[in-house]
């Protein structure tokens, strides 16, 4: 393998160091809709990790203060992990648009906190991606030349209303601001030719592969990425712009990436995929 | 006297065979029971308890006949969105081995100490790992 297999899409909320009282588990339960997950020490993920062989995982927490009075792991939190655990962890920041104080958190975030993009939520955060609140977020995001992972398409997590976060929606951020770097998460299922139609369009925009919804991963992908799409779209056209994310604890990162292992493409997408795309969209690249 | 111990074991593979031998043992010496029987329970639906003799080649051969007859590419109605917990149910090889397996076994205590045969071990089959996983030991004896 030419790069480091990296994990765009993992959840900590339920991690021991983030997850520090059954009041909190609860709030990770109800807001994820993940009802029989409970909390685990980081040592489960990392065996997840060396039996999947994935090398490095991106954690992404959520703020929800404003909308549900709470956090899935703190940009506190997080910038702890990655101290304990550098050679694993990659962290990224979370806040809350609508909070007053959300220009002040993200540069704390990015500059005492040196994370390493912003994870976004508008179906659960309540936003459209281009209401006026948002565009002091993407300003800081490009001054600090980090790169945004969005969710996008639907949500299995309750009260996250897909209207939010169709991938048409980007459009205008990806022409607006095309030095900004952002993912679709979940490839912006089910929408997912609107996600190939802006990846063509814009080099800003990169996608992930963290979508299972029916079946399992290997089926799943054959129909999206070879019946829903155009079976070498992302082979020959958009394999720099797709990452490999497994979106744990909802899905497994064993099965997610023996699934893409198994995609019928050239092993060098494959490769860009795990993990060459993910170093170029986290400026990683040597 | 019925008494109820633990075994906790993270697992390292996504299908392995962890020996409980001992730990099954220290959980009986402690009971302080000396005639009874000791029962082996997985807290798992996607583990199984089984007795075989402890050999790195029988392993290596009930691990072929799992994916054989449990094969990780087969059809399973089980592959769909769980609303009850959020999650898609990813995992139906796990739950149709473990269902094959079993998920406990029994020995005799005589004289304070397990009785098996000098071939036995125990095992926990872990088919959906690495997770953390509880084992039960209730020992019932006098």
């Amino acid at each position: 393998m030419k790069y480091p297999v990296i994990d765009m899409h993992v959840h900590p909320a339920f991690y021991e160091t983030v997850c520090e009282s059954e009041k909190q588990e609860r709030f990770a339960r109800d807001m994820y809709g993940l009802y029989k997950t409970g909390i685990f020490p980081e040592e489960v993920v990392f065996r997840q990790m060396e039996c999947a062989g994935i090398d490095k995982a991106v954690l992404l927490p959520l703020d929800l203060t404003t909308v549900y009075q709470g956090v899935l792991g703190t940009n506190e939190q997080v910038k702890r992990l990655v101290g304990m655990y550098p050679d694993r962890f990659i962290g990224f920041a979370s806040v809350d648009p609508h909070r007053e104080d959300a220009e002040e958190v993200l540069r704390e975030a990015f500059g005492r906190h040196r994370l390493s993009g912003l994870k976004l939520h508008p179906a659960k955060q309540r936003f459209y991606p281009m209401d006026d609140c948002m565009e002091r977020i993407y300003s800081i995001c490009e001054e600090y030349h980090k790169p945004i992972i969005f969710h996008s398409g639907m949500s299995a997590a309750p009260g996250a209303l897909s209207k939010y976060a169709e991938p048409k929606l980007f459009e205008e951020l990806a022409y607006l601001h095309p030095k900004l770097k952002f993912c679709l998460a979940h490839f912006g299922w089910p929408w997912i030719q609107e996600t190939c139609m802006l990846m063509l369009k814009y080099p800003n925009v990169y996608a992930d592969t963290a979508l299972l919804y029916f079946d399992n991963a290997p089926e799943f992908y054959a129909q999206s990425f070879t019946v829903d799409m155009g079976r070498h779209w992302i082979d020959r056209s958009l394999r720099h712009q797709i990452m490999f994310g497994s979106d744990d604890p909802r899905l497994e990162m064993i099965r997610m990436k023996k699934a893409i292992e198994k995609l019928d493409m050239r092993q060098s997408t494959i490769e860009l995929i795990l993990g060459g795309n993910a170093l170029e969209f986290l400026g990683m690249e040597e | 006297m019925v008494v109820h111990k633990k075994i906790e074991i993270l697992t390292k593979e996504y299908n392995a065979f962890v020996k409980i031998t001992e730990d099954v043992k220290h959980a009986v010496k402690e009971s302080g029971i000396c005639d009874g029987v000791a029962f082996v329970i997985t807290a798992h639906t996607t583990t199984g308890i089984a007795v075989n003799e402890g050999l790195e080649c029988l392993e290596s051969d009930i691990q072929s006949m799992m994916e054989r007859l449990v094969p990780e590419d087969g059809e399973y109605a089980h592959g769909r969105f769980l609303h009850s917990y959020g999650a898609m149910a990813g995992n139906p090889t796990g739950h149709l081995k473990a269902h094959l397996t079993g998920n406990h076994c029994v020995f005799p205590i005589i004289d304070g100490k397990v009785k098996s045969g000098s071939a036995q071990d125990i095992y926990l089959c872990e088919y959906d790992g690495p997770q953390n996983r509880e084992i039960m030991v209730t020992i019932i004896g006098e």
